[in-house]
């Protein structure tokens, strides 16, 4: 089954196309509207822009119990085969552990974050509920819960393979690479993707789009 | 800047980043003002990233046992907590 996929063509020929690799989870939403904006301002640049669902993920009808990272790699990668020209793969936070397989003409990464640290906060989400519900969990026995059955963390139900390799995963090395973070000598900004109430940035989103094109420009891709 | 004033300030730039307060609401914070319970962002979700990003910021790590209701009660419990983290 194909998923939704959000693409943005510029006028005429695109200079190549930036594949968007969103963060995972409620990250992904949190993200989702300034990343859009800055996909706009791709185009006007001449890049068509693409942001595909993942599997399980936004608007997917795909449990997300039956995926995991492999899986969301694969998607990645049959998303890209459709894709003519140069592709330059733009992940953002948890993208980053799925992107590395996309055949690629360059990578750009915003603010890479481990899976450990991302189950970390999901579990400890609802460790969290659970005491206010009045019930006692930790951190030790969700995971022990995960190794059999889905665990439902944060309102995402995730299968004993996605806990497994969210535990162990890490961004793998790609070429050539420009990992970007917030900041000074980053992207001016705020970590949208850590904010209880979604909310947006039109300067960040155009500092990312700027930010792409020159690494773009850089490596000869257009 | 001392020890103290410095995870003060890191504490602070962080809850803006999680509840989204913009930098003069922060900075209002005081030992008094509530947190969990008091400010309608923080929910169970934002306690976890509140968590997370200690560890990751104050470069510190953080047990499931040590995390009690209180910490989150107020600002100044949450500072009381972190500074005695840090310098653990």
């Amino acid at each position: 089954m194909s998923e939704h996929r959000l693409r943005i063509d510029p006028a005429g020929t695109p200079r190549a196309t930036v594949l968007i690799v969103p963060p995972l989870f409620e990250e992904a939403n949190r993200t989702r509207r300034t990343l859009v904006l800055a996909m706009r301002a791709l185009a006007a640049e001449g890049f068509a822009a693409v942001l595909p669902d993942l599997p399980g993920q936004n608007e997917s009808l795909v449990p997300l119990e039956q995926v995991d990272l492999a899986r969301w790699q694969d998607a990645l990668v049959e998303v890209a085969a459709d894709i003519d020209g140069p592709i330059l793969v733009a992940a953002v936070r948890g993208g980053v552990l799925i992107d590395h397989r996309v055949k690629a003409a360059a990578w750009w990464r915003l603010a890479p974050v481990g899976g450990t640290s991302l189950l970390r906060t999901l579990m400890r989400a609802r460790v969290s509920a659970d005491r206010e519900a009045g019930l006692t969990s930790s951190l030790e026995s969700l995971q022990e819960e995960a190794k059999t059955k889905p665990l439902l963390v944060a309102g995402n139900r995730l299968s004993p393979e996605m806990v497994a390799q969210l535990g162990t995963s890490e961004a793998q090395v790609v070429e050539p690479l420009r990992s970007i973070s917030l900041g000074a000598d980053g992207i001016a900004g705020t970590p949208l993707w850590l904010r209880a109430e979604p909310g947006e940035d039109a300067a960040m989103a155009a500092a990312i789009a700027a930010d792409i094109s020159a690494w773009s420009k850089t490596c000869g891709i257009s | 800047m001392t020890e103290a004033n410095t995870v003060d300030a890191t504490l602070r730039a962080l809850l803006a980043d999680v509840l989204g307060l913009g930098e003069a609401r922060a900075a209002a914070l005081t030992e008094d003002s509530g947190l969990f319970g008091e400010l309608p962002e923080f929910d169970s979700m934002a306690v976890a990233t509140v968590l997370t990003e200690m560890e990751d910021r104050l470069g510190i790590v953080i047990d499931d046992d040590e995390v009690d209701g209180e910490i989150f009660e107020t600002y100044g419990n949450l500072l009381a907590f972190s500074l005695r983290k840090v310098t653990d």
